[in-house]
C-alpha cells in the first residue's frame, strides 16, 4: 500500500483549476490578460498562456481524396469506423467461470452520451442467450386476476405503447472495486450499467386489462431462458416472508415496469431478451427479466436463489439482507478516466455520467483536489428520472497532480457517499449495490490512474 | 389555431355526427379502448406446464420425493464436477456446503462478505426453493431436465452435505418446507438508505489525502 500526497499548490490555484461556468468572470480574466500587452501576445491568443505550435509545413491531399468509397447496402446493418474496433463490451475472465453465466461490460470510456448503443449494452446471462422466434413466444399474465390472459407478439404491439429512457444497472456495478483498487479501466468499475429508450406496454396498463385483484401485493416475473429466472416484485402493501413491511419506495417501482419490446427504436437484441423484457427502472437489473415468459400476481414473495443467496448483502452487524431492490445514486467521471492520458496542457472538460434509482438527477459537483472543495458542475438535458444525465464542468489543467471526482445529489436529496462511509456501514467486501464516489487521480506525466482515498 | 376555433369544430363534430344519426359515445370508444379484443384468455390447467415456481414455504411443490442416498449418484453424474464432490465448488462455480453459520457470522462481524463462501448452509434461506433452482436451473449444461423425484433426491443430498439433514432424510412436497436452514433467521429487509453523506462544497477535510492504488493492469487493452 503506498501513500502519496498531492503536489504542494495552493489551495486556492486548485480551485481555480476548475474554471468558472460563468461567463462574464471568464471574460473579465480574458480582458486581464489582454491588458498585459506582451504577456498575451506570447500566448498567441485570448485563451490562456498555453504556446501553441504552428503547422509550416503545406497539407498533404487526404488519402481519401482521390478514391470511391463503398456504395449504399455494402454494409446493409451499419457497422461503426473500422478505427473504433476497440469500442466493444468486454468481460474479465477471472470473474466467472464459464461465459453463459457471466457479465460483460459497457465501455463508458468511449460514450459522449446518455444513449447506450445496442450492440454495447451490457450482458448479464445465467444461462447463456438464446434466440427466441416471436412467430411462437407467449407472454402468459395469471394467479391473482379476474382474467388469466395470454398474449402473443402481434397483441403485445396492439396495446397501447409507452415509451421511456432509463438505465438498468446490475447490482455488481462495481463490486470488484470493495476491498481495494482492482481495475485500470473505468469500463470495468462502472460498466455494468446501460442506458436505452426502451418502448413496450405498460405494466399497471395490462393490470388494468386482465384485472389484478386489489389483495394482491407481489407479482413475479419469470423468463423462457435455460434459469427460467425469476424475481420477486413487491406492490403497495407488500410484506417479506416474516411479515415485514418491503420499504414504501420499492413498492413504488412497478408503477414504472414495463414489458419492453424495443431499444433505442429496434426491436430488444437477443442478449437483452429478444423478443421481450420485463423492464423495472430504478430497481436492480436482475429484476427486468428478460426472454420473459410469464407474470404472475400473487401475495408473498417466492424468496428465490437470486433473492435468498445470490443478491443479498450479508452486513458487519451479522445480519444478511434481502430485497435490496433499488439502485442509489451513483456518477463516475469517464472523461478522463484510466482509459487515456492527459493530452498536453491547458483547457479540458471535465464529463461524466450520474443516475439514480429513486428519480432524478439535482445535482453533480466535481473536486480536482481529493474532495476538500468542490464546484456544482452543468447537468446535460435532457434531465430524466432513472435515466443517465450528463454532466460537465470546464477544466484547466496546468501538468499537476489532481484527484478529480464527482458527486451526485439526486431529487430526494440523497447525497453519493464515500467508499470509507459505505465501508464503515457495510464491510470490506459488500459486493453489491456499491454507489461510492470514484477518485480518478491525474499524474503530473498525464497518466490518469484509478484510486481510492484512505482517509475520505 | 385558438383554442375557441378547436372548441368550434369539435362542437360542429358532434352536431354533425348526431345529425347523421351516429352516437358519439360510439365514436369515442373507437379511439378510446386500447385493449378490446387483443389477447385471449387461458385457463389454470393449460398454464400449469408454466407454472412451476415453487414459493420459500413449500407453496406450489410439486408432488413426489427423493433421499438422500438418491441423490448421491446423479449428484456425482452431473453436478460434482462443478460444485465438488463434497459440495466444496470446483472451477470457479458455487459451494454447495462452506463455512457453517457461526464461522460466516465471524467473517461478517469482521467486514467480510467472501461471497465465495456463500453456500446452502449459511446463505440459503429456505429449502423448497433449493429444490426450485435445481429442478429448474440445473444441471447446469442441460437446464431443466432433471425429473421431480430426481430434484427431490438432489436436493436432499446438497441438504446432507451441509449437515442440514441427516443422511437418512427423504425430501418431497410434505417435508422440505419443515427443514430448518441455518441462514433463515439472519436474514431483514433492505433497511437503506443506510449510508449518509453531506453535500460539503468547501474546506470538507484538513488533512492531506491519503491515496492508495494497485492495479490490475492490461484488463482494459
Amino acid at each position: 500500500m503506498s501513500e502519496t500526497t498531492l503536489d504542494q499548490t495552493p489551495q486556492s490555484d486548485a480551485r481555480e483549476g476548475v474554471a468558472s461556468s460563468d461567463r462574464r468572470k471568464f471574460l473579465r480574466k480574458s480582458v486581464a490578460l489582454a491588458a498585459t500587452g506582451a504577456a498575451a501576445a506570447a500566448a498567441g491568443n485570448a485563451y490562456g498562456d498555453v504556446d501553441l505550435e504552428t503547422v509550416t509545413e503545406p497539407l498533404e491531399i487526404n488519402p481519401t481524396r482521390n478514391i470511391l468509397g463503398r456504395g449504399v447496402v455494402s454494409v446493409p446493418y451499419g457497422m461503426p469506423s473500422k478505427f473504433e474496433k476497440d469500442v466493444v463490451r468486454r468481460n474479465v475472465s477471472w470473474l466467472t467461470a464459464d461465459t453463459v453465466a457471466s457479465i460483460s461490460f459497457t465501455p463508458w470510456q468511449d460514450l459522449n452520451g446518455i444513449i447506450t448503443p445496442n450492440g454495447l449494452h451490457f450482458e448479464r446471462h445465467h444461462a447463456g442467450a438464446v434466440d427466441i422466434d416471436p412467430e411462437t413466444h407467449q407472454l402468459v399474465i395469471h394467479g391473482m386476476v379476474d382474467k388469466p390472459m395470454i398474449f402473443s407478439m402481434d397483441d403485445l404491439k396492439r396495446m397501447p405503447s409507452h415509451t421511456a429512457i432509463h438505465f438498468l444497472e446490475c447490482p455488481a456495478n462495481g463490486a470488484m472495486e470493495w476491498r481495494g483498487v482492482q481495475m485500470d479501466s473505468m469500463q470495468f468499475t462502472h460498466g455494468m450499467m446501460s442506458c436505452s429508450e426502451w418502448t413496450g406496454v405498460k405494466l399497471t396498463d395490462l393490470m388494468e386489462y386482465v384485472g389484478v385483484d386489489p389483495k394482491s401485493t407481489w407479482l413475479y416475473a419469470e423468463g423462457a431462458d435455460g434459469s427460467a429466472l425469476q424475481r420477486s416484485i413487491p406492490m403497495e402493501g407488500a410484506k417479506d416472508q416474516f411479515g415485514e413491511p418491503i420499504p414504501a419506495d420499492s413498492c413504488e417501482m412497478y408503477k414504472d415496469a414495463m414489458i419492453a419490446y424495443a431499444q433505442n427504436g429496434e426491436a430488444l437484441r437477443p442478449e437483452n431478451g429478444y423478443p421481450i423484457r420485463f423492464l423495472l427502472p430504478g430497481c436492480e437489473a436482475n429484476m427486468s427479466i428478460k426472454w420473459l415468459r410469464r407474470i404472475k400476481f400473487v401475495d408473498k414473495p417466492l424468496v428465490t436463489y437470486q433473492e435468498t443467496r445470490h443478491y443479498i448483502e450479508p452486513l458487519p452487524d451479522g445480519t444478511i439482507r434481502q430485497f435490496s431492490l433499488v439502485n442509489e445514486a451513483n456518477s463516475v467521471i469517464n472523461y478522463p478516466c484510466p482509459d487515456y492520458q492527459m493530452k498536453g496542457k491547458g483547457a479540458y472538460e471535465i464529463r461524466g455520467i450520474a443516475w439514480s434509482g429513486r428519480g432524478k438527477v439535482a445535482h453533480v459537483d466535481v473536486s480536482i483536489d481529493g474532495g476538500k472543495n468542490w464546484q456544482e458542475a452543468e447537468l446535460v438535458e435532457p434531465v430524466l428520472s432513472k435515466c443517465v444525465t450528463k454532466f460537465k464542468l470546464p477544466f484547466e489543467w496546468k501538468g499537476g497532480e489532481h484527484l478529480i471526482m464527482s458527486r451526485v445529489t439526486d431529487e430526494t436529496g440523497y447525497v453519493q457517499p464515500t467508499l470509507m462511509q459505505m465501508r464503515k456501514v457495510r464491510g470490506f467486501n459488500s459486493i453489491y449495490h456499491k454507489n461510492s464516489i470514484q477518485a480518478w487521480k491525474i499524474e503530473k506525466t498525464g497518466e490518469v490512474k484509478n484510486v481510492q482515498i484512505e482517509n475520505f | 389555431m385558438s383554442k375557441l376555433k378547436t372548441s368550434k369544430f369539435g362542437l360542429g363534430l358532434a352536431a354533425g355526427a348526431m345529425a347523421l344519426g351516429l352516437s358519439t359515445a360510439g365514436i369515442a370508444a373507437e379511439h378510446a379502448s386500447g385493449f378490446n379484443g387483443i389477447g385471449k384468455n387461458i385457463t389454470d390447467k393449460a398454464i400449469e406446464p408454466w407454472d412451476i415456481s415453487v414459493f420459500y414455504d413449500g407453496t406450489n411443490l410439486p408432488e413426489g420425493s427423493g433421499s438422500v442416498q438418491a441423490g448421491q449418484d446423479p449428484y456425482d453424474a452431473q453436478c460434482a464436477m462443478c460444485h465438488g464432490a463434497f459440495g466444496e465448488g470446483a472451477e470457479g462455480y458455487p459451494k454447495m456446503a462452506s463455512d457453517p453459520m457461526p464461522a460466516f457470522i465471524k467473517s461478517l462481524k469482521q467486514g467480510l462478505d467472501g461471497v465465495g463462501n456463500r453456500a446452502v448452509n449459511n446463505a440459503w434461506g429456505h429449502a423448497p426453493t433449493l429444490f426450485d433452482m435445481i429442478k429448474r436451473h440445473m444441471p447446469f449444461y442441460a437446464p431443466g431436465t432433471m425429473g421431480v423425484d430426481e430434484s427431490y433426491a438432489v436436493t436432499c443430498y446438497v441438504l446432507n452435505l451441509g449437515m442440514i439433514v441427516d443422511s437418512d432424510f427423504v425430501c418431497s412436497d410434505e417435508t422440505l418446507a419443515d427443514v430448518d436452514m441455518p441462514a433463515r433467521d439472519y436474514y431483514v429487509t433492505d433497511t437503506r438508505p443506510d449510508v449518509k453523506n453531506e453535500r460539503c462544497m468547501s474546506d470538507c477535510y484538513d488533512a492531506e489525502p491519503k491515496v492508495v492504488g494497485a492495479v490490475v493492469t492490461g484488463v482494459s487493452q
